[in-house]
C-alpha cells in the first residue's frame, strides 16, 4: 500500500479548466473519498491518478514516485467503475484472472489467487458464469474482485455503488468498509452521495467547479464547515442558511433581517465583527433549532410551510421570510401548515459565514 | 387483449397478399431448379413441362466435373470469383475495423464531415465511376488484374461497414477498455483483446455484405477483365453460356450453383445480414 | 502515446488540433485513402473529360478541348427525350413498386406468428442472387417461344397468342420493370420492417384504448413513425434504379429499337461500344448532378437521425 500525494494538480479542455490547482495527501491505508456535484472535477480527478487522462500541470505521486507519464498498466492500481465494466465475453473466473493475465503471472497461481477473491467475497458459486447471468450485486463484487486480485498500490473507485438499489447501497458500503479496515488498503473512492462519504470515509475531499474546498475528516468537515458550498453540500436535510445585517449597539452584537433580530452570544458576536462586511450568513443544522408555538425571547417569528414525518423524525418545513427552514421535531408533536411558530437557536450551534467571502467565521 | 387474436378483415387480406407475394418471390427460383433438370431438348418442348419427365443432373455433372470444356471454364470462373470475393472481404474488414472505431471514440478536427462524406458513397452506385477509373486502371496497367476490381468492390462495402461497425463501437462502453488498459493492456491489447471480441457480429455481418457484393457483381468485371481465363462468374456466364443461348438449361444450372453460396451463407447468416442493411437507416 | 483517448479541444487554434490528433488519422487513412482514388478522383477527371472530345484509342493525350459541345450534343440528340424518359418511368414505378410491395410485407410480417423467419427469409432471396442470375431466369421465364410465363397465360385463356414481352415496344420497359421489383422489393421489406420494429407497443395500446381501429393505428401511429425509414429507402431505391444497369443490359441491351433504354445503359453504350468518353462523360455529369440532389437529401435524412439521437 502506498501514500498518494497531489501537488499542484492542474487539468484542462481547451479554456476549460476542469481540475484548478488541487493539492492532498492520501495516507497510507486511508480511505479517502472525493465528493461533490456532478461536473465538479472529482472523475476527472480520479481519471488522472488512474492515467485515462493525462495531466495539464502539477504532479501526482504514489510512493514518492511521480507517476504523471506512465501508462495505466504500469502505475500499478485497480479500479471499480460505475457500471463495473466487466467484460461480457468472459466468465466471471477469466474476469478476476485477467489483470493477471496480463502480467504474465503462472497459470496456477491465477487460479489460486482468482479461487482466494471469490472466496473473499463469497462468489465462488458464481465463477463459470458470465457478467449478464449476474444481479447487479453479484457484478459489484465481481468488479470489486478484480481489482482485489492484484494487490495493487492504490484502490480508485468511480461511484461503485450508484447502480445498485437503496437497500443493497448499504449494505455494499458497510462491506466495503470492512474490507478497507481488513486489507488496510489506500482507497480513493469517488462519489456525489455526501452521505457514503460520510459514512465511509476516513477523509473527505470536498470539491467544487474543480477546487478542493476542503480536505478533512467526515466529522470535521461537518462541523466545521470550511465554507457556504460545503455547508450546504454536506448533511443532509441541507443546512439551513439565512442572510443577515451585522448590528451592534452597546457592544452587543445582533444580527438582524426583515421582521426579526436576533441577540448573538459573545463568542458569535466576536465572531461577527470579524467579517469584511455587514453581510453575514447564519448557518443551522436541523437537529440544532427549536420550534416554539408561542412567542419566546431569543427566537425569530416564522411560519409552518409543510410537515414531512419520516416515521423516527418528523421535518417541519418553515418560512422565515423568502427563506425556507428545515427543523426537525420529535414525531409526536402536533403542528399544522400555515402555523405561527418561533425559532430558536443553539448559539453554540450557531455556523456565521461572511457573505461576502463566503468563508466560514471561526468563532473561537 | 381479445382483439389480438381475433381474425380480422386485415388478417385474412395480409395473408392472402403474402401468399401472393410469396409466389411472385419463389415462383421464378423454383422455374429455375425445374428447368436445370431437364435436358436440352425437353426445355424446348412446348408447351413447357411444368414437372420434368426425365429429371436428370445432367448439366450439373457437365459444370462441375473438370473433365470436360465446359466444366473446366465453370470451375475456373468459380475460382476467380472465390478469390476476388474473399480478398475483398478480408481487406474490406481491415480498412473498415481501424477507421470505424476512430469514427467511434475520437474526436479529430473534420471528423463529422469525413464521415458523412463516406457515406455519401452510399449514393452512387458502381456505373457512374466506371469510365474514370477504366482509364485510370488503365493507366496504373492494372486493367485485366483482379487489384482493380479488388480496389473498387473495397469501396462498395466500405461506407456501410464502417456505418454498422461505428454503431457496435458506440455502443461499447469505454470503461471495457479502461479498465483493460488498468489490469495491464496496451491501447492495442486492450483493443485486440476487448472491444474487437465484442464487434464480432458486427464484422461478420460487414464480411458477408462485402462478400456478396462482390460475388454478384458484373459491370465492373465485363470492363476491367478482358482475359477469358480470368473471369468472374457473372461474365463468365453471360460470355460463355449465355452467347449460345440454347441451352437454356445449361444456363440455369450454372445460375442456380452461382446462387448457392450466397444463398447459403444469407440464410444462415439472416440475422447479421438484416442489420448491416438496415444499420444506420433504423435506430431506435 | 496516450495522447488520442482524449475529447478535449486544445487552445492551439484548427492546424494546432489537427496536429494533436494527428495519430487518430492514422486510424482512417486507409479507408480515405482507398476512397479518395476510387470516388474523388474518378468525380474530378469524369467532369474534366465532359470538355474534350477524346479519341477512340483513349491515348487521353491526344484529346481536344471542345467546350460543351458534348453537353449540346447530348441535350439535342433525338434519343435523349425518350431514354430520358424511360428512365423516369423505370426510377419512378421500381421504386414505387418495390415500396408498396415491400411495405405491405413488413406489416404483415411484423406480426408473431410461426415460420416468420423462414418467409422472411424466403422473401429476402431475390434480394441476395446476382442480378446477372435474376436477368437470365426471367429471360427464360419471358421466352417468346419456350417461356413458361407465355404458356400458362395461353393455357388459361388470357392471351390468345403467343406472348412476346421483350421484342414488344410497348411491354418491354414495364417487364423489366417487373424484375426489379421482384429484385429489389426485399430491401425495401427489410428496412420498413426494421423501422416497424422500432414503433413502441405502448403508443399502439394507448391508440387502442383511445379506440382506433387497426387502420387508424397504421395512420396515426405507425405512418409517423416510419417517416424517416421510409425517405431513406426511397432514396436510396431512387438512386439504385438510376443507376441499374444488369437488368436492362443482360435482359435487352436497351432495345428494341431504345424501347428500354436509360441513362446509364447509354451512357456505358456511347463509352464502351462507341468509345466516346467525353461525351459519354458529360452525360454522366448530368446523371451526377441528379444524385447529388438527392444525395443532399439522403444525408441530411441521415444526419437529422443522428442529432436526434445525440442531442
Amino acid at each position: 500500500m502506498a501514500q498518494v500525494d497531489f501537488v499542484n494538480v492542474d487539468k484542462s479542455y481547451g479554456s476549460f479548466r476542469a481540475v484548478k490547482d488541487v493539492s492532498f495527501t492520501v495516507g497510507d491505508g486511508e480511505f479517502v473519498a472525493l465528493v461533490g456535484p456532478s461536473g465538479c472535477g472529482k472523475t476527472t480527478t480520479l481519471n488522472l491518478i488512474a492515467g485515462l487522462l493525462d495531466l495539464t500541470g502539477g504532479e501526482i505521486r504514489v510512493s514518492g514516485k511521480v507517476i504523471n507519464d506512465l501508462d495505466p498498466k504500469d502505475r500499478d492500481i485497480a479500479m471499480v467503475f460505475q457500471n463495473y465494466a466487466l467484460y461480457p465475453n468472459k466468465t466471471v473466473a477469466q474476469n478476476l484472472g485477467f489483470p493477471l493475465r496480463m502480467r504474465k503471472v503462472a497459470k496456477a497461481e491465477i487460479k489460486d489467487k482468482v479461487e482466494e477473491a471469490a472466496r473473499l467475497l463469497d462468489i465462488t458459486h458464481l465463477l463459470d458464469r458470465y457478467p449478464r447471468e449476474l444481479s447487479g450485486g453479484q457484478q459489484q463484487r465481481v468488479a470489486l474482485g478484480r481489482a482485489l486480485v492484484r494487490d495493487p498500490q492504490v484502490f480508485l473507485m468511480d461511484e461503485p455503488l450508484s447502480n445498485l438499489d437503496a437497500k443493497l447501497r448499504v449494505q455494499m458500503r458497510a462491506e466495503l468498509k470492512r474490507f478497507h479496515q481488513d486489507l488496510n488498503a489506500t482507497v480513493i473512492y469517488v462519489t456525489h452521495d455526501q452521505l457514503e462519504a460520510m459514512t465511509m470515509a476516513d477523509k473527505m475531499a470536498v470539491m467544487s467547479g474543480g477546487v478542493l474546498q476542503q480536505y478533512d475528516a467526515p466529522e470535521r468537515v461537518f462541523e466545521e464547515p470550511a465554507n457556504l458550498f460545503v455547508a450546504s453540500f454536506v448533511g443532509s436535510p441541507a443546512m439551513n442558511l439565512l442572510p443577515a445585517t451585522r448590528v451592534e449597539r452597546d457592544g452587543t452584537v445582533f444580527a438582524t433581517g426583515e421582521g426579526w433580530e436576533l441577540t448573538l452570544s459573545d463568542r458569535n458576536g466576536a465572531a461577527a465583527r470579524r467579517s469584511e462586511t455587514d453581510a453575514i450568513i447564519l448557518g443551522a443544522r436541523h437537529s440544532s433549532l427549536a420550534l416554539h408555538e408561542t412567542e419566546t425571547s431569543g427566537a425569530i417569528p416564522a411560519r409552518i410551510y409543510t410537515v414531512e414525518p419520516t416515521g423516527d423524525l418528523t421535518y417541519a418545513h418553515v418560512e422565515v421570510g423568502d427563506k425556507t427552514f428545515v427543523i426537525s421535531v420529535p414525531p409526536d408533536r402536533r403542528i399544522a401548515a400555515d402555523q405561527p411558530v418561533w425559532i430558536g437557536f443553539d448559539q453554540n450551534k450557531l455556523h456565521l459565514f461572511d457573505a461576502k467571502t463566503e468563508q466560514r467565521i471561526a468563532q473561537d | 387483449m381479445n382483439s389480438r387474436f381475433r381474425i380480422t378483415r386485415w388478417h385474412v387480406m395480409g395473408w392472402i397478399f403474402l401468399a401472393t407475394l410469396l409466389f411472385f418471390a419463389v415462383a421464378p427460383m423454383v422455374w429455375m431448379l425445374i428447368t436445370s433438370f431437364k435436358s436440352q431438348f425437353a426445355a424446348l418442348k412446348y408447351p413447357p413441362e411444368l414437372i420434368p419427365q426425365n429429371p436428370n443432373l445432367e448439366q450439373y455433372e457437365r459444370l462441375l466435373s473438370p473433365k470436360n470444356d465446359v466444366g473446366r471454364q465453370f470451375l475456373r470462373y468459380m475460382l476467380n470469383s472465390i478469390w476476388v470475393s474473399t480478398a475483398t472481404t478480408v481487406f474490406g474488414v481491415a480498412v473498415a475495423v481501424p477507421a470505424a472505431y476512430a469514427f467511434a471514440r475520437f474526436r479529430f478536427p473534420g471528423r463529422k464531415a469525413l464521415f458523412f462524406s463516406v457515406l455519401f458513397r452510399n449514393m452512387f452506385p458502381a456505373v457512374v465511376f466506371l469510365m474514370p477509373l477504366f482509364i485510370m486502371m488503365r493507366w496504373m496497367g492494372l486493367v485485366n488484374t483482379y487489384t482493380s476490381l479488388i480496389i473498387t468492390y473495397l469501396t462498395f462495402g466500405l461506407p456501410l461497414s464502417i456505418w454498422l461497425l461505428k454503431g457496435f463501437y458506440d455502443n461499447i462502453p469505454v470503461e471495457l477498455e479502461q479498465a483493460a488498459r488498468i489490469d495491464g493492456c496496451t491501447r492495442f491489447q486492450a483493443f485486440y483483446m476487448v472491444v474487437m471480441p465484442l464487434s464480432a457480429p458486427g464484422i461478420i455481418a460487414t464480411a458477408i455484405y462485402s462478400f456478396i457484393t462482390a460475388w454478384n457483381e458484373y459491370v465492373y468485371a465485363l470492363t476491367f477483365l478482358n482475359d477469358d481465363e480470368k473471369l468472374t462468374l457473372p461474365v463468365g456466364l453471360q460470355r460463355f453460356f449465355a452467347e449460345y443461348a440454347t441451352n437454356w438449361p445449361g444456363l440455369m444450372a450454372a445460375s442456380f450453383i452461382m446462387s448457392v453460396p450466397v444463398v447459403v451463407m444469407f440464410l444462415i447468416l439472416q440475422k447479421y445480414f438484416v442489420r448491416a442493411l438496415t444499420e444506420g437507416a433504423v435506430k431506435a | 502515446m496516450s495522447k488520442t483517448h482524449r475529447s478535449e479541444p486544445s487552445t492551439r487554434g484548427f492546424f494546432g488540433r489537427i496536429a494533436d490528433h494527428r495519430l487518430d488519422y492514422l486510424y482512417i487513412l486507409p479507408a480515405l485513402g482507398v476512397m479518395m482514388l476510387v470516388i474523388a478522383y474518378p468525380i474530378y477527371y469524369t467532369v474534366y473529360l465532359s470538355f474534350f472530345r477524346t479519341p477512340p484509342s483513349l491515348a487521353m493525350q491526344d484529346k481536344i478541348f471542345n467546350g460543351i459541345d458534348n453537353y449540346i450534343t447530348i441535350l439535342t440528340a433525338e434519343s435523349f427525350h425518350e431514354v430520358t424518359i424511360n428512365t423516369m418511368v423505370w426510377t419512378f414505378w421500381s421504386t414505387f413498386m418495390a415500396m408498396i410491395l415491400g411495405l405491405g410485407a413488413a406489416l404483415v410480417l411484423n406480426r408473431e406468428f410461426v415460420g416468420r423467419g423462414v418467409l422472411r427469409g424466403l422473401l429476402l432471396i431475390p434480394y441476395v442472387i446476382s442480378a446477372v442470375a435474376a436477368s437470365y431466369i426471367w429471360r427464360w421465364i419471358y421466352h417468346s417461344d419456350f417461356g413458361v410465363l407465355g404458356a400458362i397465360l395461353l393455357q388459361l385463356g388470357l392471351i390468345d397468342d403467343k406472348l412476346n414481352l421483350l421484342d414488344n415496344v410497348d411491354l418491354v420497359l414495364p417487364s423489366l420493370i417487373v424484375v426489379n421489383v421482384w429484385k429489389e422489393f426485399p430491401f425495401a421489406m427489410i428496412m420498413i420492417l426494421a423501422g416497424l420494429q422500432t414503433v413502441p407497443d405502448q403508443l399502439l395500446n394507448a391508440a387502442r384504448v383511445d379506440g382506433a381501429g387497426a387502420f387508424e393505428r397504421f395512420r396515426h401511429v405507425t405512418l409517423p413513425h416510419l417517416k424517416g425509414v421510409l425517405v431513406i429507402t426511397v432514396l436510396l431505391l431512387f438512386v439504385a434504379n438510376l443507376n441499374h444497369f444488369t437488368i436492362p443490359w443482360i435482359m435487352t441491351g436497351g432495345g428494341p429499337a431504345g424501347a428500354s433504354d436509360i441513362w446509364i445503359t447509354q451512357i456505358y453504350q456511347i463509352a464502351f461500344g462507341r468509345i466516346r468518353f467525353g461525351i459519354a462523360s458529360a452525360y454522366s455529369v448530368i446523371l451526377f448532378g441528379v444524385m447529388v440532389v438527392i444525395g443532399y437529401f439522403y444525408v441530411k435524412a441521415l444526419t437529422g437521425d443522428d442529432d436526434r439521437r445525440h442531442g
